[in-house]
């Protein structure tokens, strides 16, 4: 199951990939969408050990690491609030370069 | 406390002056008036000073220690002796006339002033706490706080280049010796074992025996150096002049550029007495004082005179610092005084030239007399003062300083060199400030000038105030309590009795000689000025300028150089340069991994362990992530490839609960939900068009790039994550204390509840301020900055928004089910947000999650019902309300936990507190108001983000939104 669980993560950051770096300025955000759920997913995979049951005081089964859990919970808020400015800059550069080609966004060098 | 220690507030007058000026004189329509107003704060900080003259004159230095951050051992520590008083009553003293003064200086851009007084007052508290300072690391931030703000009072006419440059190069030298500082005095308290200045000032034995006295000497030595305008740092400040005239005359003469002095006074007598020091002050002092005196001769501008005049007085008092008698001390504080009183008169006067002629340059002055006697009067005591004439108070200046110099502690050599370069730079500074009033009130106004204006009369009294002071202080009939005041200043800078008498005549002696020679040499260049000006020019061009400006104007070239050369490596293009970062960072994970053996027999057989059922839910949301995923980057239309996104997103929140992380699960898909909605938005601004001609660019070579470069990206997260995955169970040393501690400490059985709202709550207070900055962003980006930019660039607004979004859906009425749903589907999501709320303590669920939800069901009304109707059904849902309010409920439980139990954030359970009956399972706790207030937040940042990107810049903007 780690195998199969580590091979999801790396598909699903390769597509991520790929999708962020498509000229398509939509589809690059879809890319990073996908980018940050597969670090989420990798980041809960950094807990320090396997739980049977969610980490509620009292349950006298292993508990799940609910450190990491807390760390995505806060990265999944922060991830949305810019993604959310993003899209608005998004939104900003298509109505400003007549354009949704991120490769006619070129104003950057000085 | 001493009930006098309210003296230590004064900077607080002027902080709250400068709050005040900034928040609430936008509209003012007389800066005259306004700078009666603001005047109140220095002549308070003023008043408080002088309240506390008798305690300080005794002796007895007044003390404040406050707590600051003390578990690094920091405090905010103020102290104030005669020293301080001195440059305290300075500061202030002339602070109320410089504003009183700028009131009629802006008379004719009242919309300048508030800027400019807030700014000011700004200045006045940073430089009233530099030196009231009784803590080194206070004193730093107080020196740091006086160069930003000189800053931006230099470059205050922003619009001007010159202003510009000259902000910037005396922000880089100020603060590059700000660092300096910085680092002498770390290694000071490092060596007296404490930043409290007091302790400092007592171990001076050890310090100056200390192996690192020299650098440390240095390094402070360099702060002062650069703040106080010494040779070779001089040249940064005619430069400043390019600030606002009252500006000037009050930083660049009376304040800011005392600093130095200031501070090299106030060490004197720790690190003091030494070789280094004294020919470390007393050379550099004196090749300033001639430079400074040199160069002012020919400047035609009357500030630039007055600047260089400046260097080379602040040369005089460094040279004075270097001594080692107790005359030289008495020689700095009468010299600082006077040379506050009459530079800031000159620098008024100056001011008010330039407003009633026009013009400050002296080759085009000349005759104002006949116009503007009060103002000549003024600038005559002032010159005569500078000149250093009986009977004015620059005379005694210039007699102490004389006596200073040929005191025979001094080795006779050094002194024959310091004798005359006092006497030279003299005659110099008497022919400056005949200049200065002669040639601009005397002579013939040149006939090409218009006629000079008439100014307020009040203009000339602000400037005979200091000059009249100058002449005062000389006569009084009783001026035991000024001398003994001053003598308890020279005290405190020399470390030992200082006498101090304003008495002009001593007899005939050495120094009296030596002033008329001077002064007789001064007379003779002033007389053959024209003359004079003409061969320095022939020199200067013959030498060159020597200083430091030609070193850092070259350095900026070669940094331009640079630039030009990185600029050329750089294509511009976006996904070039991510193409290059994921190579890069690939290729270092890469190292990273190989040179660590993994386990490779791990990778051997996959053993899917399907055992109870989970692991085949798990395999199955796993095929779900990746399918969905992939299906998002083949589906060619890009409304479909969201949707996939979306269905991905929720795969992910069914790996979350299985993890089992509930909490998060939850999380993801309300997060999940809103992306998929924001992205959906988006794609309905922008044009289909312009999205497929991105895609049909696409290049087959340029796709396997992208392809290959992605495949090793997801090659080494693979790797990464096996090796974190099949590493388990590993040590953990956190997540047990918050197991352990998450019931008793904050009450709660949600472990991760407790770690978001309690163990790290000070994070999640700034996570949700981070939310609601991302809401504002949107906002600002698209319904204001948008349409300011198609103000400027004449570009047509849009195409009105689709229909459906005005008239709900598909621009027809609702049906009736559609109605009820959406009518139910609101109240329903606020009861499911209450829950959470209320028992997000112990079961999963949060504010967070509730605030999504909520706003995503007033979207849904935004969509069924169209916009105008859902805003006229929804009239609570105003977003920066909602947020002002969650911030603040949040805020007001943290601080009630901490007066309640000592520590911001700290869990408090009300309803036990109050002995209140509440439903079991529910706590009336920080914890509880804290969810409440992240609902509110949420739910109005959501709401807004949502709003903003359906409707965009076409809305009217929602009252009070």
């Amino acid at each position: 199951m780690e195998l199969l669980t580590a091979l999801a993560i790396g598909l699903l950051f390769a597509f991520g990939l790929y999708q962020f770096l498509r000229r398509n300025l939509i589809r690059s955000a879809v890319g990073l969408i996908i980018l940050s759920n597969a670090i989420n997913l990798f980041l809960l995979s950094t807990g320090a050990y396997r739980g049977l049951v969610p980490a509620y005081v009292g349950d006298p089964l292993q508990h799940s690491d609910a450190l990491p859990q807390a760390l995505v919970l806060t990265a999944v808020v922060i991830s949305m609030g810019g993604f959310a400015f993003i899209t608005a800059m998004l939104s900003g550069i298509v109505h400003r370069y007549r354009s949704g080609d991120s490769d006619d966004v070129s104003q950057l060098k000085g | 406390m001493n009930f006098l220690a309210w003296v230590f507030f004064a900077p607080l007058f002027c902080l709250l002056a400068a709050l005040g000026v900034s928040l609430w004189a936008r509209s003012a329509r007389s800066s005259v008036r306004l700078g009666l107003l603001v005047s109140l704060a220095p002549l308070a900080a003023f008043l408080s000073v002088a309240a506390v003259l008798p305690r300080v004159t005794a002796g007895n230095p007044l003390r404040l220690n406050l707590p600051w951050m003390p578990s690094l051992g920091l405090e905010a520590a103020f102290f104030l002796d005669g020293l301080g008083a001195l440059f305290a009553l300075l500061i202030s003293g002339i602070g109320v006339l410089v504003v009183l003064y700028a009131g009629y200086y802006f008379a004719d851009h009242p919309e300048d002033a508030p800027r400019f007084f807030s700014l000011l007052m700004l200045f006045t508290a940073a430089m009233l706490g530099l030196v009231l300072a009784g803590d080194v690391i206070t004193l730093f931030i107080f020196w740091e706080g006086t160069s930003v703000v000189s800053f931006l009072l230099v470059g205050f006419k922003h619009k001007d280049e010159a202003a510009r440059r000259g902000a910037l190069r005396a922000f880089w030298i100020t603060g590059g010796g700000g660092l300096a500082l910085l680092f002498g005095l770390l290694l000071l308290a490092e060596m007296a074992g404490s930043t409290r200045l007091s302790v400092i000032l007592a171990s001076g034995p050890v310090l100056r025996a200390h192996a690192h006295y020299p650098l440390a000497l240095v390094l402070i030595a360099l702060g002062a150096f650069t703040k106080s305008a010494q040779f070779p740092f001089h040249f940064w400040l005619p430069g400043a002049m390019s600030a606002p005239t009252p500006a000037s005359a009050f930083l660049h003469s009376a304040t800011m550029v005392k600093a130095g002095l200031y501070l090299v006074a106030r060490l004197n007598p720790a690190l003091g007495g030494t070789d280094l020091w004294f020919w470390l002050f007393s050379l550099t002092g004196m090749v300033t004082l001639l430079v400074g005196a040199w160069l002012g001769l020919r400047q035609r501008d009357l500030k630039a005179l007055l600047a260089y005049s400046t260097i080379s007085q602040l040369g005089v008092l460094m040279m004075l610092l270097g001594q080692d008698t107790s005359i030289a001390f008495k020689g700095f504080v009468i010299g600082v005084t006077a040379h506050a009183l009459y530079k800031s008169a000159l620098f008024l006067t100056a001011g008010a030239v330039d407003l009633a002629a026009g013009t400050r340059d002296l080759t085009k002055l000349g005759g104002l007399w006949k116009t503007h006697r009060g103002l000549g009067l003024a600038a005559g005591v002032a010159g005569l003062s500078m000149a250093g004439l009986p009977p004015l108070f620059g005379f005694l200046a210039k007699e102490t300083l004389l006596a200073a110099v040929t005191h025979p502690n001094i080795p006779p050599v050094t002194s024959l060199v310091f004798t005359a370069s006092t006497v030279i730079a003299g005659a110099l500074m008497l022919a400056q400030a005949g200049r200065f009033v002669v040639d601009t009130f005397f002579g013939e106004r040149p006939a090409a000038q218009p006629p000079a204006r008439p100014l307020a009369r009040a203009v000339a009294v602000l400037c005979a105030v200091p000059a009249g002071l100058s002449l005062l202080l000389t006569s009084l009939p009783e001026p035991e309590p000024i001398a003994a005041f001053l003598a308890s200043a020279a005290s405190a800078a020399y470390g030992g009795p200082v006498k101090v008498s304003l008495a002009l005549w001593t007899g005939i002696n050495p120094p009296l000689v030596l002033s008329v020679i001077a002064v007789s040499l001064g007379l003779f260049l002033f007389y053959r000025r024209a003359r004079v000006i003409a061969d320095q020019e022939f020199f200067s061009a013959w030498a060159g300028r020597p200083n430091l400006e030609t070193p850092a104007r070259a350095a900026l070239r070669l940094l331009d150089r640079a630039a030009a050369v990185s600029l050329r490596t750089q294509s511009g293009k976006l996904r070039r340069y991510l193409a290059v970062i994921l190579a890069a960072s690939s290729l270092l994970v890469a190292y990273a991994l190989l040179r660590q053996p993994i386990a490779f027999q791990s990778l051997a057989v996959p053993t899917p362990d399907l055992a109870g059922g989970l692991g085949v839910l798990r395999l199955f949301a796993l095929l779900l992530v990746v399918g969905a995923s992939a299906a998002s980057v083949f589906l060619q239309r890009d409304l479909m490839a969201v949707l996939a996104l979306g269905a991905s997103g929720l795969s992910v929140a069914v790996l979350f609960a299985l993890e089992p992380a509930p909490d998060v699960a939850l999380v993801q898909i309300v997060v999940d939900l809103l992306v998929t909605t924001i992205l959906i938005l988006a794609l309905r601004r922008i044009p289909r068009p312009l999205r497929e001609q991105a895609n049909d660019r696409r290049t087959a070579s340029g796709s396997v790039r992208d392809a290959l470069l992605a495949a090793a990206g997801g090659l080494w997260m693979a790797a990464v994550t096996l090796i974190s995955l099949t590493s388990r169970p590993r040590v953990s040393i956190v997540t047990p204390f918050y197991e352990a501690n998450a019931k008793p400490l904050t009450g709660a059985r949600d472990v991760v509840g407790a770690i978001v709202l309690d163990f790290r709550g000070f994070d999640t207070l700034i996570e949700i301020t981070v939310f609601a900055v991302a809401s504002l962003g949107v906002y600002t980006l698209l319904r204001r900055g948008l349409g300011l930019y198609r103000a400027a660039h004449e570009m047509p607004a849009d195409e009105k928004p689709h229909r459906s979004f005005l008239m709900g859906i598909g621009g027809q009425r609702p049906s009736a089910l559609v109605r009820l749903l959406t009518d139910a589907i609101l109240p329903l999501s606020m009861v499911i947000a209450v829950v959470h709320m209320m028992y997000g303590h112990d079961q999963p669920g949060d504010g967070f999650t509730a605030g999504v939800m909520v706003a995503l069901a007033t979207g849904l009304w935004h969509i069924v019902y169209g916009n105008r109707e859902a805003r006229r059904r929804l009239p609570w849902l105003h977003p920066t309300p909602l947020v002002a309010a969650g911030l603040l409920t949040v805020l007001v439980s943290a601080s009630l936990g901490a007066w309640i139990s000592g520590s911001f954030l700290s869990a408090v359970d009300f309803g036990k507190l109050w002995g209140l009956s509440l439903p079991p399972g529910f706590a009336l706790s920080t914890a509880f108001f804290f969810e409440v207030g992240i609902f509110l937040v949420v739910l109005g940042s959501a709401a807004r983000m949502l709003d903003t990107l359906a409707f965009g810049e076409e809305a009217a903007p929602r009252q009070g939104g």
